[in-house]
């Protein structure tokens, strides 16, 4: 019997998170008697800021470990998982790591009864809106909290490492026992309180549990997969020379009028997006001129759209934005769809401006410089139409 | 619309006046608030379509292109990382022969490469100084985010003193590994290289349109041309992508990134903190919004000043090169 | 050969220009001038060097119009040549021993980008210690990498294959850079009356370089070698193993054209040319100016009624397998003449004699084999230790001890 785990990531923010979970799973297994190893994927290498990754982990009681590895190892991607842990909710919407992979559904590798272990403070339903159907029963599991965000050498230490280990004792003992778990992180770190955040996960996560978060996924749960995934070309179709044509130059002024990459889109990169009060804009044009992904659409009217399915969220528009509570970063499992905001605008002002502060509430999440020393969340203002408060002066050097 | 110049470049005075048409276009993999990504977006956006790119290996070679997919509307090819230099002076050659022949059509392409800071910094320096003494028309810009970043992160002869890189880990017998002052590879190059007429330094996005003049500038100038781009990089310098803006411009205001341009040997500042009446601001303001110097200590933080209050106030032209004057009398 | 130049004399005016005194560098020179070159990166290593000297001052003296770049390292001028190729100039460049390899980065991607710039190869042994001498490990690093190599023995030779190589390099099935070969010091620095092509007669066999929908311009908007993750290597190695394939054809047709412009120069099979082989039972193989003694020692031997022959291998990328199994497994035993080494490789013979082997593996009659290293560094091939060759070889016939497989000649022991 084999067990495969995998943890679906965002690359850089939590690739020590990622594989600092798989490489105790294979510690505490070890320590149970069980053979184990972990890898990542090694084409995700090097990462990018958001990029999903994956790291596996893979224990069993009685295969000898080079069958282990040749089942499990001598390959780039798993084809099955028993367990795929997802350490940022918004990953549910899909992840497209290269371009040919096409915007894979998250629970694409999780087996007949397997689980779907998610860090996120949605319920089940409200992730299960935009994960892919399955044609068999499995689970799904909520481990209460934010994702765990933090950079390349600033690490966060907010226990999601632990309480994962816990989740996965709860979710499939055979994996690693909660015993174990408490054992090997008392020994490792002589520090009482991990162990007791491992085993408080493992109580949130048994079917006993009040409110109870594990549920059971029906081939009625979730949605028809949107996304086509790429067939890959043969080598007689393929232009000799390593050759491949350029994207074919295109603009006008307006939604999608510019050309763009059409077989790497990569805005499931994101974690939030954001939202945009046009009514308060300035058209100051730094939202455009600062975008490294080149997503703001110019418009006939002097605004800026946003091309939403190549933003990857990074931040940088709302930071530089002049007035007040005009962009905004919103988490992205707020959103169903990619449409135009400017085109929602237009048809109707008074009801966008509604929707999009129904999309923002009042929480505005964001980072301190140092990714990993944690999150702010301060109260969002709902600003009257047209009533512009500048955060900061535009600078517009003339050299 | 507004399409992108090919020639006779208009400077563009203020953002309002940029190309809107993207000729560097969405859907590459670069790092979410990915500065160099701008450095790309900026300089084929200056220099129009009538381009021909060569990106030597490196984060905006592995990251921009993936396989069977690509950003670029203009035509770029891969180079070897040490090969910057080399690329361009073999595009422009063989364009210049083939006009002079008669066997394509006599119009100016432009021919840019762009190399990392190891790639251009410190492999292929010796091929950049051999094309910045040729007379082809051509612009090399190094984007500089200070570190091997597509092997995840190791220091290079440009990472600023006391950076943790894979390869400079902090420890606990040496506190700093990156003990290495970042090398001056802009200043080395217009100081050794008398009939290249153009050399500047740079930052995507401060000031505003800066960088874009200074690419039409360096296009139109005639003959071989080089740029060295600062790129806050926030998977190396580990930040939140959302500050890449305001890391540049800290790091241009605390004096450790000095922007000029050295046009015919005559050098301009287009940066000049002397002149702001405020002065430079303390380094320490920029290195502590950056995960990778987390682990210096203060004695680090002054030495690092030190050494920029120098570069300043000490060399004979300041941050350019650090050669402090003529001693009077022999020692 | 000197039959064919007969034949070249009678019916060929106009074709040749005049007749010239040219070592192999120089001639090498002339060749690039005809093939009307529009780049060439030079950067100094003996013994090729004198390529890039002549090629100077034909441009000096407005013989001949290229853009000549002085670069800074082999790595920095296989890169120029190699992206002068890729916005369609045709380019040109060489080097010799230490120097090849110290650009072999860029040797290995001017193949995968499958372009298809000429570069000679001055064979110089590789150092430590450094010599000058020729030694055929330096072009030989590269057989495993997608490029056309070929050796040539004679300045006339080199001459041709210079314009040859382009036309088969440049052949859009093909698509491949190309390594022309010659002996440091016996073919670069030995001087021959060479004749010397006309303008017309060169134009007429080599038409124009065009990379088509390759070419990087702006009026053709493509991306070169993105970088490739696992879904894509297995399927553009493949292409190029297609395209090697593709070359063993259009070499053939190639030759055949260039006889039909300059007379019958060249005879099937092309790839290599076969001397007094006949009724042989002892032949040597050989690459390279080692073809003169080795011919020589033939007519001395075979007044004295020995029947041997020689076989000089012209083309060894692509290896012209099916062609020399044919010819070899006609004779009782081979003798392969290395003028480069192996060391640790089986039976630590030479990097030809185990290509040959493994080619004659399927033969129906498989001859008895033996292998020389000679000629290392420069040291002389002489016409006694090419007789003492051919002796080891007839041999080889009879004996079934392996003992003296491998010998090396001329060696002080």
């Amino acid at each position: 019997m084999i067990k495969r785990v995998e943890v679906n990531y965002r690359g850089i923010f939590q690739k020590n998170l990622g594989k600092k979970i798989g490489s105790d799973i294979v510690m505490i297994a070890s320590r149970m008697g069980q053979k184990a190893f972990s890898n990542g994927r090694y084409s995700d290498s090097p990462e990018r800021n958001g990029i999903p990754c994956k790291y596996f982990a893979f224990v069993s009681p009685d295969v000898p470990e080079e069958e282990l590895e040749a089942e499990c190892g001598a390959k780039l991607e798993i084809d099955e998982a028993n367990i795929s842990v997802v350490l940022d909710d918004t990953m549910c919407k899909g992840v497209e790591p290269w371009g040919w992979h096409g915007i894979r559904p998250i629970n694409e590798r999780v087996v007949k009864d397997g689980c779907l272990l998610v860090v996120s403070k949605k319920k089940p339903e409200e992730l299960l809106k935009f994960i892919g159907k399955k044609p068999y029963n499995y689970r799904i599991a909520i481990l209460d909290g934010d994702a765990s965000l933090a950079g390349l050498w600033v690490n966060k230490d907010d226990m999601t490492h632990e309480r994962i280990l816990g989740g996965i004792a709860a979710i499939d003992p055979a994996v690693i026992s909660i015993e174990a778990v408490e054992a090997y992180l008392l020994e490792k770190t002589k520090q009482k309180h991990r162990a007791d955040a491992a085993r408080a996960a493992y109580e949130s996560l048994r079917q006993e549990a009040k409110p109870p978060r594990v549920k059971t996924v029906t081939s009625n749960d979730g949605i028809v997969w949107p996304h086509k995934i790429p067939v890959l070309p043969k080598w007689f179709e393929m232009q000799e020379g390593a050759v491949v044509p350029a994207v074919k130059r295109g603009f006008e002024m307006g939604p999608r009028g510019q050309s763009r990459n059409a077989m790497f889109k990569r805005g499931t990169t994101k974690t939030q997006r954001p939202a945009v009060r046009f009514d308060l804009c300035t058209k100051c044009t730094l939202c455009w001129a600062e975008c490294p992904d080149e997503c703001f659409d110019p418009t006939t009217d002097g605004f800026y759209d946003i091309e939403y399915q190549y933003c990857v969220g990074c931040g940088k528009c709302a930071e530089v934005c002049p007035v007040k509570e005009c962009i905004v970063m919103v988490d992205e499992l707020q959103f169903e769809d990619d449409h135009s905001p400017w085109e929602h605008w237009k048809k109707d002002s008074k009801e966008y401006i509604q929707w999009v502060e129904g999309k923002k509430g009042k929480d505005r999440v964001s980072y301190p410089f140092v990714t990993g020393k944690g999150i702010t969340v301060t109260q969002g203002e709902v600003m009257p139409e047209g009533k512009i408060v500048p955060v900061r002066k535009t600078e517009e050097v003339e050299v | 619309m507004s399409t992108a110049p090919t020639i006779d470049y208009e400077r563009i005075k203020g953002v309002k006046n940029v190309p809107l048409e993207e000729l560097y276009t969405s859907g590459h993999r670069t790092c979410q608030g990915c500065e160099s990504a701008t450095t790309m977006r900026g300089f084929i956006k200056a220099a129009g379509s009538r381009t021909v790119v060569t990106g030597a290996t490196g984060c905006m070679y592995v990251a921009n292109t993936s396989y069977l997919t690509t950003p670029w509307i203009v035509p770029w090819m891969h180079t070897q990382l040490g090969a910057g230099g080399s690329s361009a002076v073999g595009m422009a050659a063989g364009l210049r022969a083939l006009k002079r022949k008669g066997k394509i059509k006599d119009e100016k392409i432009n021919v840019i490469n762009f190399s990392g800071d190891l790639g251009a910094g410190d492999m292929g320096i010796g091929g950049i100084s051999a094309a910045l003494q040729s007379d082809y028309d051509l612009l090399i810009i190094m984007y500089d985010n200070e570190s091997a970043a597509n092997t995840d992160i190791q220091a290079t002869g440009s990472t600023t003193y006391g950076a943790q890189t894979t390869f400079t880990p902090p420890g606990t017998k040496h506190p700093i590994m990156q003990r290495r002052w970042k090398k001056n590879v802009a200043g080395m190059l217009a100081v050794g290289h008398p009939t290249c007429k153009y050399v500047a330094t740079a930052c995507a996005t401060y000031p505003p349109t800066d960088y874009l003049n200074k690419v039409r500038k360096a296009l139109s100038i005639g003959g071989p041309t080089f740029i060295h781009t600062y790129d806050p990089c926030p998977k190396g310098w580990d930040y939140h992508p959302r500050y890449s803006n305001e890391l540049g411009e800290l790091g241009i205001k605390c004096g450790l990134y000095p922007l000029y341009e050295i046009v015919e040997g005559n050098i301009i500042y287009t940066y000049d903190a002397r002149k702001t009446g405020k002065g430079r601001i303390p380094v320490k303001e920029f290195l502590t919004k950056q995960g990778r110097f987390e682990h210096l200590l203060p004695e680090h933080f002054t030495y690092i000043q030190k050494m920029v209050d120098e570069m300043w106030e000490e060399w004979e032209f300041p941050g350019v090169a650090p050669i402090k004057g003529i001693l009077k009398a022999r020692i | 050969m000197s039959v064919a130049m007969a034949k070249a004399k009678s019916d060929l005016s106009g074709v040749y220009q005049r007749e010239d005194l040219l070592n192999g560098c120089q001639a090498v020179a002339q060749g690039v001038r005809l093939a009307d070159v529009d780049v060439i990166a030079a950067y100094p290593i003996r013994p090729y060097t004198e390529v890039m000297d002549a090629l100077s001052k034909l441009i000096a003296d407005g013989e001949f119009d290229a853009e000549y770049i002085i670069a800074d390292s082999e790595h920095s001028q296989f890169e120029i040549v190699k992206h002068a190729s890729s916005v369609n100039a045709r380019a040109f460049g060489g080097s010799s021993g230490t120097g090849w390899m110290y650009g072999m980065e860029a040797l290995v991607v001017t193949a995968t980008d499958r372009l298809p710039p000429l570069f000679v190869v001055g064979n110089r042994a590789l150092d430590d210690p450094g010599a000058f001498g020729v030694e055929h490990n330096d072009a030989m690093a590269i057989r495993d990498m997608g490029w056309l190599i070929c050796w040539v023995t004679t300045p006339q030779e080199a001459l041709e294959h210079v314009l040859i190589g382009y036309r088969i390099a440049e052949d859009k099935k093909v698509r491949m850079p190309m390594a022309l070969a010659m002996d440091g010091a016996f073919l670069t620095h030995s001087q021959h009356m060479v004749k010397i092509p006309s303008v017309e007669a060169a134009k007429k066999f080599l038409p124009q370089y065009d990379l088509a929908e390759r070419r990087l311009h702006p009026d053709n908007p493509i991306s070169v070698a993105p970088q490739v993750n696992e879904d894509w290597v297995m399927e553009i190695r493949r292409q190029n193993w297609e395209a090697a394939k593709r070359a063993r054809v259009v070499i053939k047709d190639a030759y055949k054209e260039f006889n039909d412009v300059f007379g019958d120069r060249y005879s099937a099979p092309y790839y290599f040319e076969e001397f007094m082989t006949d009724d042989a039972e002892a032949v040597l193989i050989g690459a390279g100016t080692v073809a003169a003694p080795a011919r020589t020692a033939v007519r001395r031997l075979r007044a004295k009624g020995q029947k041997v022959g020689y076989v000089n291998l012209r083309w060894f990328r692509p290896f012209p397998t099916v062609e020399l199994r044919e010819s070899l497994s006609r004779f009782k035993s081979v003798g392969v003449i290395d003028r480069d080494f192996a060391h640790g490789s089986p039976d630590n013979g030479g990097i030809l004699m185990h290509e040959i082997r493994s080619c004659l593996y399927p033969a129906k009659n498989r001859p008895a084999i033996v292998n020389f290293i000679g000629g290392l560094g420069g040291r002389d091939l002489s016409i006694a230790d090419l007789q003492k060759m051919y002796e080891t070889t007839q041999q080889a016939a009879t004996k079934d001890s392996m003992d003296e497989f491998v010998t090396w000649i001329g060696l002080r022991e």
